[in-house]
């Protein structure tokens, strides 16, 4: 942390709207959780984007959600 | 309570390989693990210790430090049960990476006459919590305690020494420092804890980058720390785990409230970077995999509970062999045996 902190402070306000946005994707995000899980079942294999499919919907829900709460907050 | 930092330690650590044991005025002890041949420094320095001053600094000038205290309030508490539990008072005490003093404030001064509290961050002493007992403040390193040798009678730690890179040489230096029939009474976190976070981060990371790499520090496990304390010399030893658990909303909840308890990873080979998309697919795998009824999610912090005396005459020892008046085999005859006994009372 160097000088005013600015950066810090901005960087650290949005991490902090992180559980609001992903309390509104629950859905995409158990479905992401689902995945990931049935991959550690005996037989499953998790390898690198096995599961971007989900992950992608869950991203797009997240940026959604992050404009919004931004948006609303200004 | 007066705060003095008589003794101020340069923050840059011995050469391990390069310093004699014997000019540091501790005994030597014999080690299989400190063998010159073979041992590299790099064997016992997993953290950096500079940063974790840093982060435990950080950590007690926040605002409002009573918010992150409650895992370490309650250990602390727990210890001062443990404390209370010997029929003893101790004259002079000492608390090795003390925090902001939460065995002291559970004490009282009849038990213990003196506290030295001790740790490496100074906002941390600075900011130390009310107790009743006078207590002095040590600016020390849980590896480089400036104390001589049988100084005190009682030596506590909690919560601290997950992050020493140089273990077995930490006990040693609480042995040396205790006196004959002295007692240490420590806590520090058990291989389970926080194996939520640990599993959810390595699956993310997995799935999103294609390899993991370690984001939890490695911690000691319960039969290691039974031979660490005997080699450093203690005797009758007990230790025996507690499990804590604690329900969060979510995963940035739990790593907000680690990183204000200053238990942030300072490990050296940590990552310098966790992705955003990794940390969002974490948390959505712990609230899948792991989450209560309610929504929330549970994160387990394991505490191992370890006891241990300095050797003095007093103390029971193994009878000698040959002195049995009653062999095994009579074994099954046990309620004959008492019944004589009560008869002859």
């Amino acid at each position: 942390m160097s000088g005013n902190g600015a950066v810090w402070g901005r960087v650290r306000s949005r991490l902090r709207a992180f559980p609001e946005c992903l309390a509104a994707c629950g859905a995409e995000a158990a479905a992401y959780g689902r995945c990931v899980q049935a991959s550690t079942a005996p037989g499953g294999c998790l390898k690198k984007d096995l599961c971007a499919q989900e992950f992608e919907a869950l991203r797009s829900c997240f940026a959604a959600a992050a404009k919004n709460t931004l948006t609303g907050g200004r | 309570m007066p705060l003095l930092t008589p003794l101020r330690f340069s923050w840059r650590r011995l050469p391990a390989a390069g310093v004699p044991v014997k000019n540091l005025g501790l005994r030597t002890v014999a080690s299989g693990a400190s063998s010159p041949s073979g041992a590299s420094p790099k064997a016992f320095n997993i953290f950096d210790r500079d940063l974790k001053r840093k982060q435990k600094n950080w950590a007690a000038r926040q605002p409002e430090p009573m918010k992150f205290d409650y895992l370490k309030e309650e250990v602390g508490s727990r210890i001062a049960d443990r404390v209370y539990d010997i029929a003893r008072d101790f004259r002079l005490a000492l608390d090795v990476g003390c925090g902001r003093g939460y065995v002291a404030e559970h004490l009282n001064k009849e038990t213990v006459g003196k506290f030295f509290q001790t740790d490496i961050a100074e906002n941390a002493l600075k900011n130390a919590l009310e107790t009743e007992i006078p207590t002095v403040s040590v600016l020390a390193d849980e590896e480089f305690l400036p104390f001589r040798e049988n100084t005190f009678d009682l030596v506590v730690s909690s919560l601290s020494l997950h992050w020493v890179n140089d273990l077995p040489r930490a006990l040693e230096q609480i042995h040396y420092v205790l006196k004959p029939d002295g007692v240490f009474i420590g806590a520090m976190f058990g291989g389970d804890t926080l194996f939520e976070l640990r599993c959810s981060l390595q699956l993310a990371e997995t799935e999103r980058e294609g390899g993991f790499s370690p984001h939890v520090s490695p911690f000691t496990a319960v039969n290691d720390l039974g031979h660490l304390l005997g080699r450093a010399g203690f005797n009758t030893l007990t230790v025996d785990t507690d499990e804590i658990q604690v329900n969060y909303p979510g995963m940035f909840e739990l790593m907000e409230d680690l990183q204000g308890m200053g238990e942030s990873n300072c490990a050296w080979n940590r990552k310098a970077l966790l992705h955003r998309d990794t940390m969002l697919a974490a948390a959505a795998v712990y609230q899948e995999m792991y989450r209560n009824e309610d929504g929330s999610v549970p994160a387990t912090y394991q505490i191992y509970y370890m006891i241990g005396w300095k050797y003095h005459d007093s103390q029971a020892r193994p009878a000698e062999r040959g002195s049995a008046t009653v062999s095994f085999g009579e074994l099954g005859k046990i309620n004959d045996l008492m019944s004589q006994g009560k008869k002859s009372q």
